[in-house]
């Protein structure tokens, strides 16, 4: 049996309170989203792109950390590609054919490497759809009702032997 | 279970097909766990990884030039002996981690006479690799180079480990790190299959 | 002498587990209950064992027996007093044997707090899992791992010590121990799963009664990645806390089943359900355990963090693969009896929600176990080298992190069973409207950027939310309205807000130079000044320190390499000032020296990093607070409002605030 609170009728204003947050939400977060802060300084780009690139002489580490001549070559390169204008994905795809995927510290996007980023999705789709069906066979089930044996057994519980 | 007379209002869900979801899925799960661990059994240690080379089978370039302590050394005056040619950099983590074995191995056949270990410093600066074999210990040739020696040899990152047979032919290379069990694997093999 | 008796140790515990599987087994298999009260006994000897091999250790280090191949290997004339005591656990064997001691002062306590108990069978199999995880890791210390090796050495053999990186910091002391207790605390919920697999007798109390056990250590596990966090914030000299680092994977993935287990055992408790899924669950954060131990222990990952690998990774793999399949084939074998009666009415309900978390948390784990395993799959099946980086966790992660946050906001208001958007409305107003201001706050200030904003917004929400309920219960009950499941449970949500705000934060605003400075140089980073004034050497008794002196708007501060004598290489310990605001991290980068004559200093400025530890601290008095016994109620059959009894009375789960009392049919 729900026990929840029966339904008052909405106080407008209620609903004029979520409206207005709706507003302030939607102005506050187009100020923050579109007016950009310059975080996206060439500088802050170089360091960014550089996290994202192992050093190619040495194990694990990335080219923003390494003292390697071939981090510091890079980063000269990764330096000089922003200012002239190229992409982040320009400059990530360019290093690739240099020094090959594995320079780059995400996996690609085609092929077996791609799997890691798809077969995520496709798991949390496949339990969401789970979930989905197993709802819709639950609420097609018919309630359980008690029957006089139940009630029976219930009572002698209470009664009997029970605390 | 509890008692259940059935009623016809009751609607009871079937044990069996429930007992078959949960077979199937732990058998499913079974197999992947599997595979998993057959996966994970197999995967080398990240130490004493073997590369390919194009200089595998041929003979070794020549390592030679002037060392850390004022030296010269040159590998071909070590014709009969193994030689264990290893590029490593001070700034280089897995370098710092393989040195106590690289010592280990060679204080153990410099005494036995039949084994070489030389190192070429790559990409470093000397004063750097002078302090870290003060620091760390260490008493082999180390060859400074200026990239001519990498380049003959290929080298793509460090730590690269290059294992010279007696006769100066290349026997393997690898990268990552050695371990003076893992090249010392590789020689009594060598040794094995043509001593006979 | 320490060598011997560390041995007898070992093979005390070793005998005094396997006696006691054996005992327990035959026990259970003939059906002899007066046989079961005896392995207490055996456990009790088990943690004696522990005992004497830990003390045969902590006495070889202490007194610098370099005999002890172990001590040996870590231990060091130099090194002081604390760090000395705390190198037991600075390499693998070592760290082996505080395991082996946590998990017998476990497994006796079980045997101790359900002695009245031995002769019922559910108790025994519990107890003779524990035993036999025990006969496992005593079996590593006896054969592939065995720290007691006697070695002569030549006089005045001094080796160099624990790696310098770990005598740097008191956490070294602090860390380990709390996060192996988190690990081997989970082992008593999975010891009573398997048991309650074993026996078919899946209806009953014994989660209620491993309750706390699982908090406990839950907490612990908590704290322990926490510090885990701060402690390589301070000391590897990077900046970061947080790397998605293989072995950080490995503590994070018990973690994550654990706290999906957490939730979803109410909804076992309330409604009898997802009873297969919660025992998964266990099976899958014990395993985890174990996989994670595998990977960090075994050298097939490399990690700044891994310990170097030895033999012992093929027994680690055989014991995961043993777990995972028994625990498969019990769950497989008892599925009939795991039939749940009941139906969850509404996805739109406490119910719902709870799903919902374990469909987010597993995926969470999912995502990470991938990302950390994917690059050896990949290899073994094509033979080439993958790298998966920071870059694919974070990217894959923020999705499931922000759906979590506006969970944690929306289930505290969603009744059980079935809740409307009406009711949504009602309760979630004023949390929304502290969400809103969290974001215009945050936008006032100056922060920007789409994903940090809506983190923010969230986090105020699901605050709020929090918020709101611990308001209600303490106007409600006074002081009680803070303790107890529900409560303890608000309390860490909060935290878990301060952690997950304080993240976003600092890992969206963060600013990073490396300057090149001589002498007298100034420049500015993120509207600070660094100044750098020479530099300095320090000669301490285990190190002698290289300290460049850097004035950060005025105040001198020491960034510095160390170097310790025939260790490893000189190692940067960073100097960091610290505010509510922000962290201020500097770290020495390289000296002068061969083609330069400048020292290069690294500046990152990261706000909110303090709120990150703070954060910590309050899950855990939040944990310590759920851990809190709660209101009882004598008949379960009575309403909420009847007279507390003052007697001791089984718990029963916490009313919840805004439900009417439901007599179920």
């Amino acid at each position: 049996m729900s026990a929840a609170t029966p339904a008052r009728p909405v106080p407008s204003a209620r609903r004029l309170g979520w409206l207005a947050m709706a507003g302030v939400l939607v102005v506050a977060l187009l100020i923050g989203v579109t007016q950009g802060r310059g975080s996206t300084s060439p500088r802050d780009r170089a360091q960014h792109l550089s996290e994202q690139i192992m050093c190619p002489v040495c194990d694990g580490e990335s080219v923003a950390d390494s003292a390697s001549s071939a981090s510091v070559g890079i980063r000269k390169y990764i330096n000089n590609r922003i200012a002239d204008g190229a992409s982040d994905d320009q400059i990530r795809d360019e290093l690739a054919e240099q020094y090959g995927e594995r320079i780059i510290l995400t996996p690609g996007r085609s092929g077996l490497a791609s799997l890691v980023w798809t077969l995520p999705v496709a798991v949390l789709i496949a339990a969401v759809a789970g979930l989905a069906f197993a709802f819709r066979r639950w609420r097609g089930q018919v309630e359980a009702r008690a029957s006089d044996a139940d009630r029976e057994l219930v009572e002698s519980a209470r009664h009997g032997t029970g605390a | 279970m509890s008692d259940e007379t059935p009623t016809p209002e009751d609607e009871t869900v079937d044990a069996p097909p429930r007992r078959r979801t949960i077979l199937l899925v732990t058998v499913v799960v079974a197999v992947i766990v599997a595979g998993f661990v057959g996966v994970l059994a197999t995967r080398a240690p990240s130490t004493d990884k073997s590369a390919t080379s194009a200089l595998i089978g041929k003979t070794a370039p020549q390592v030679a030039g002037k060392t850390l302590d004022g030296g010269t050394f040159n590998a071909d005056h070590q014709l009969g002996r193994w030689v264990v040619v290893n590029f490593f950099a001070t700034w280089c983590r897995p370098c710092v981690v393989e040195h106590p074995q690289l010592d280990a191995f060679q204080k153990e056949h410099a005494a036995a006479g039949d084994a070489v270990l030389v190192s070429v410093l790559y990409d470093d600066d000397p004063d750097s690799a002078k302090q870290f074999f003060e620091d760390h210990g260490g008493d082999w040739p180390v060859v400074m180079d200026d990239g001519s020696i990498a380049t003959e040899y290929g080298v793509t990152g460090v730590p690269e480990t290059y294992l010279v047979a007696p006769g100066g032919r290349v026997l393997k290379r690898l990268t990552g790190g050695v371990t003076k069990e893992g090249l010392e694997n590789l020689m009594a093999q060598y040794e094995e299959a043509v001593g006979g | 002498m320490n060598s011997t008796l560390g041995t007898a140790g070992v093979v005390l515990g070793l005998a005094a587990a396997s006696l006691g599987v054996a005992t327990l087994a035959y026990a259970l298999w003939q059906r002899r209950p007066n046989l079961m009260p005896i392995g207490r006994t055996y456990a009790f000897c088990t943690l004696a064992g522990a005992v004497v091999a830990v003390f045969a250790m902590e006495r070889a280090l202490i007194t610098r027996d370099f005999s002890v191949d172990y001590v040996g290997k870590v231990g060091s004339r130099n090194t002081p007093a604390l760090f000395n005591v705390a190198a037991m656990w600075s390499s693998l064997e070592g760290s082996i044997l505080l395991w082996v001691l946590i998990l017998s002062i476990f497994t006796s306590l079980v045997a101790w707090r359900f002695r009245d108990r031995m002769t019922d069978p559910l108790v025994a199999w519990a107890l003779l899992t524990m035993l036999g995880i025990c006969v496992f890791f005593f079996a590593l210390l006896a054969f592939p791992a065995n720290p007691f090796e006697h070695v002569s050495r030549a006089p005045g053999f001094n080796p160099p010590g624990p790696n310098p990186l770990l005598q740097n910091h008191i956490l070294m002391a602090i860390h380990p121990p709390i996060l192996y207790t988190g690990y081997v605390g989970f082992s008593v919920p999975f010891a009573f799963a398997v048991a309650a697999l074993a026996t078919g007798r899946l209806g009953e109390g014994w989660l209620l009664e491993t309750r706390r056990w699982t908090l406990i250590a839950w907490g612990c596990l908590t704290v322990g990645i926490v510090l885990g966090g701060w402690w390589a914030y301070e000391v590897l000299g990077w900046g970061g806390y947080w790397g998605w680092d293989p072995v950080e994977n490995a503590s994070l993935l018990p973690w994550l089943t654990g706290t999906a287990y957490l939730h979803s055992v109410m909804v076992q408790e309330r409604r009898g359900m997802l009873r297969v899924w919660n025992l998964s669950l266990l099976c899958a954060t014990f395993s985890l355990t174990i996989l994670g131990t595998f990977l960090t222990r075994s050298g097939v990952l490399t990690s700044v963090h891994a310990f170097s690998d030895s033999n012992i990774g093929p027994w680690l793999l055989s014991f995961f693969g043993l777990i995972v399949l028994l625990t498969l084939g019990l769950i497989g074998w008892r599925g009939d009896r795991l039939r749940a009666p009941g139906r969850i009415d509404s996805p739109v309900s406490r119910e719902g929600a709870f799903l919902a978390n374990n469909v987010l948390f597993a995926a969470f784990a999912f995502v990470v176990l991938l990302g950390t395993v994917y690059p050896l799959i990949y290899e073994a099946l094509k033979g080439d080298q993958l790298t998966i980086g920071a870059p694919y966790f974070q990217r894959m992660t923020l999705p499931i992190g922000l759906a979590l946050l506006f969970l944690m906001a929306i289930a505290p208001v969603l009744p059980w069973r079935k809740g409307s958007g009406e009711l949504l409305s009602q309760r979630l107003f004023w949390p929304a409207w502290v969400g809103t201001g969290t974001l215009v706050v945050a936008v006032a200030l100056g922060a920007r950027g789409l994903a940090p904003l809506v983190a923010f917004g969230l986090g105020g929400f699901a605050a709020g939310a929090a918020l709101r309920q611990v308001v209600l219960a303490s106007r409600r009950q006074g002081w009680r309205g803070l303790v107890g499941r529900t409560n303890g449970g608000m309390i860490v949500h909060l935290g878990v807000v301060l952690i997950a705000v304080a993240f976003a934060a600092s890992s969206s605003y963060d600013t990073e130079r490396e300057i090149s400075m001589a002498k007298g140089d100034s420049t500015s980073v993120a509207g600070h000044t660094i100044e750098f004034r020479g530099l300095r050497t320090v000669e301490k008794k285990n190190k002698t320190s290289k300290q460049a002196l850097v004035a950060l708007d005025g105040k001198v501060y020491t960034p510095s390499l160390d170097r310790f004598p025939g260790g490893s290489q000189a190692i940067g310990t960073p100097s960091v000032r610290t505010s509510p605001k922000e962290d201020v991290y500097l770290s020495l980068v390289s000296l002068p020296g061969g083609s330069s004559d400048k020292t290069v200093v690294r500046v990152i400025v990261q706000p909110m990093i303090m709120w990150l530890w703070i954060g910590g601290g309050i899950m855990a008095a939040g944990t310590a607070l759920a851990a809190f016994p709660g209101r009882r109620r004598r008949d379960p059959l009575q309403p909420a409002s009847a007279p507390v009894p003052s007697r001791e009375a089984p718990v029963e789960p916490e009313p919840d605030l805004d439900d009417r009392v439901e007599v179920g049919v």
